[in-house]
This record gives structure tokens, C-alpha cells and sequence, in this order.
């Protein structure tokens, strides 16, 4: 059987490897748009107060994740998915070329998600989403200590991402004033209490946060950024914007796949294409919800690669899990 | 001399528990040897579950 998967998070890499566990004789193609390698997405939030995070981060080279029965397409672009063909269309070192597949799996992942209202100002702040992010970040990080004076960001979004962030910055010694446009933090994972709990933590850790605040504008000239609220400005050392994600479905529904908020998905992880599966932060499952945390995703690959060989018959059950926030010691309950 | 103690590392982000070590911020002791860390016990790191722990050899 032949499986090509697109994607080479922990979703993707997990599917292909735990194929050939299950099923050595699978034929495996994994294509993926990264060229650095198979890098552990959850160490971004500590990118900052890890020094040795260049080298840590990346689990596995391509080369070394290539092997008997997996072969490895990095720095490519898959361009189109022909289901009815059973076969897909990508872009590598400048030459299209085709592959066919007996079952394809879709683990394109997530990207931020920018208000639509914030569009404009693009240009003006920085996202922490993959490996490139924070290698943009470090850099500009690093350009702002040579200066001599304490680094000071703004972040944009105190959700979960926005707090680890926040508080891994201030762990690496810079000062961060947290932007929140709640009345609380984590509003979607903590109670009303671990909230308020969260907030006396990050301020005794030294960051200021902002609740209620909604931020219009933001820019940037050669030595500073800045953002503007109720048409005042407040400027700093950089702007991070941390207000979400939002699963990659531009491959899918252009290939004519059911897709919502993420790729539409049954009990069995299976798109509406019954050769084509979608796993990690990207599926849907039952056209309900999104998973998109480490323990489910795994959960996830694993089952799936059961499944495609045949190991395993019943349908995805989610496992039981609490969602984890890497904020330098903090517990969510 | 080989040390009885072993270690395992998280497939999801190479975080790695070692039995002479355990993990006291998660309230695992030292020396807690890995059929004795519970299996809901995830990666401090990463969250991954107990089962995404592989040996290293």
C-alpha cells in the first residue's frame, strides 16, 4: 500500500512512522513545505529562555527521518489533490511532478489566526507559529539587546499561546506588557477562578497585563513598534500577536473536500473522500471539533496508522486529556 | 558499570525522564522507576501522554 502524507508536524511524522512500525511494508511519501526538518512544534512557547533551543528543537532532520519504505519531499508545495485520479500535484526545486496513492492523509496543520481587522497592519507585528517565526523573532531579539537596554514587547492576546509566550519572555529577562481583549485570561480553557489565579501569577512574575483592551491599529518605523488604543499609541521593542489558529483548508477544499473551521471529518478520521484521511490540527472530527493539543494528535496518528492497515476497526474515541499550558510555573489546577 | 536506573524520552519534544532523576515538579520521586509513574501522568514539557515515552538505549 502506498500512503502519502502531507505535513511533517507531529501529526504527520507520527502517522508515517508508526506505519512502518505496524506495517514495515508500506510505502510511505511524506511531503512537507519545512526544509530545517521534523522540529517539535510545543518547545516554541520556550524558544526564548532555552538557550540551546536552535539545536533542541529540531527532533529530526529529514535525512535521518528518511528510511526503508519512508521517503522524505521537504521544501516542497503540494499544489493540488486529484481524488478521483488518486493522486497529487507538487512543486519541488522548481519541477512539478505527480504522485499517486492508495490513501492520503492530510496533516497540514495550523497557522495564526489575524482579525480580519488587522490585516493592514501585517507588516507591523510578528506571530509565533512555526520554527521560521521564532527564528525572525530571536534574530530581531537579538538586534534589540545589542541596543544595551531591556527588551520590551508587546503581546497581543492573552489566550494560551499568548501567556506561555508571555511568560517565557519574561523568563529570558525581557519585560512584556500583555494585551488581553477579555475581561480574563485563558478564557476558553480556565474557570472564572484559575483566571484570576493566572493574572496575580503573571503579574507577580512581572508582567503587565491589560484586560478589556482592544487594540485598532499597529506600526512600525526603523527603531520601534507600536500599537494604538482608543486612538492612543503605546510603543515598544516589537508586537507579537497571539489571537488563535486557524487550520491550513485551502489544499482540501480546493480538492473539493467537505471542510468548516478545519477539515471535515468522520469517526475515522475520513475526509469526505473515502481514499483520503485528515489528522492533527486540521481534522474535524465528526464535523464537530478540533483537537489541537499534543496528547489527542497523537493519539490520533497512532490510531490512524492502525487503521489505514487494517489493525484497528472501531472508530476514534478522544482520549481523556487536560489541555496544558507551558507557563513558567503556573498549574492549571 | 551499567546504571540500573533507565531513561525514556518523549517522541513529541525529546523531553527525557530518567528513573534516577524522576520528576519531583510533577510530584514523581527520584528514583520512581517507569512502571511505577502513572499512566496519567504527560510529558511536563509537551503534555504528551505517557505512551508517547520511548526507551533510550
Amino acid at each position: 500500500m502506498r500512503v502519502c502524507i502531507v505535513g511533517s508536524g507531529m501529526a504527520g511524522v507520527g502517522v508515517a512512522e508508526e506505519l512502518l512500525k505496524v506495517a514495515p511494508t508500506t510505502e510511505v511519501f511524506l511531503f512537507t513545505s519545512d526544509r530545517e526538518g521534523y522540529y517539535s512544534r510545543p518547545l516554541l512557547s520556550h524558544g526564548f529562555s532555552r538557550t540551546d533551543i536552535e539545536t533542541r528543537i529540531i527532533l529530526k532532520k529529514f535525512d535521518s527521518l528518511q528510511r526503508p519504505g519512508l521517503s522524505c519531499f521537504s521544501g516542497c508545495e503540494v499544489q493540488s489533490i486529484e481524488p478521483k485520479e488518486q493522486r497529487i500535484r507538487f512543486r519541488q526545486d522548481g519541477k512539478t511532478t505527480e504522485q499517486s496513492y492508495d490513501k492520503l492523509v492530510l496533516a497540514t496543520g495550523s497557522e495564526a489566526a489575524i482579525p480580519a481587522a488587522w490585516n493592514p497592519y501585517r507588516a507591523h507585528f510578528r506571530v509565533l507559529n512555526s520554527l521560521a517565526d521564532l527564528m525572525e523573532l530571536r534574530r530581531h531579539r537579538g538586534e534589540m539587546m545589542s541596543r544595551g537596554s531591556q527588551v520590551h514587547w508587546a503581546v497581543v492576546g492573552g489566550g494560551l499561546i499568548g501567556c506561555e509566550v508571555a511568560s517565557d519572555l519574561v523568563k529570558a529577562g525581557d519585560r512584556v506588557t500583555l494585551y488581553h481583549v477579555v475581561d480574563r485570561l485563558m478564557e476558553r480553557q480556565l474557570s472564572v477562578e484559575a483566571s484570576a489565579r493566572l493574572l496575580a501569577h503573571l503579574r507577580e512574575m512581572g508582567i503587565e497585563v491589560r484586560l478589556n483592551c482592544e487594540v485598532s491599529a499597529f506600526g512600525t518605523d526603523e527603531k520601534r513598534s507600536w500599537l494604538e488604543m482608543a486612538k492612543e499609541r503605546h510603543e515598544y521593542d516589537g508586537v507579537l500577536v497571539a489571537t488563535g489558529f486557524r487550520p491550513r483548508i485551502e489544499l482540501a477544499k480546493a480538492a473539493g473536500l467537505t471542510t468548516d473551521r478545519g477539515i471535515v471529518t468522520d469517526a475515522y478520521l475520513r475526509t469526505s473522500d473515502p481514499h483520503i484521511y485528515a489528522v492533527g490540527d486540521v481534522a474535524q472530527v465528526r464535523g464537530e471539533a478540533l483537537y489541537a493539543f499534543v496528547l489527542p494528535v497523537r493519539n490520533q496518528a497512532v490510531w490512524l496508522a492502525k487503521h489505514l492497515v487494517g489493525q484497528v476497526g472501531e472508530p476514534w474515541v478522544p482520549p481523556v486529556f487536560k489541555p496544558m499550558a507551558k507557563i513558567h510555573g503556573f498549574k492549571m489546577d | 558499570m551499567q546504571s540500573v536506573y533507565r531513561k525514556f524520552v518523549c517522541v513529541v519534544c525529546n523531553h527525557i525522564y530518567d528513573e534516577a532523576l524522576g520528576d519531583p515538579e510533577t510530584g514523581i520521586s527520584p528514583g520512581t522507576k517507569w512502571e511505577d509513574v502513572p499512566e496519567t501522568w504527560t510529558c511536563p514539557d509537551c503534555g504528551a501522554s505517557k505512551a508517547d515515552f520511548e526507551e533510550m538505549k
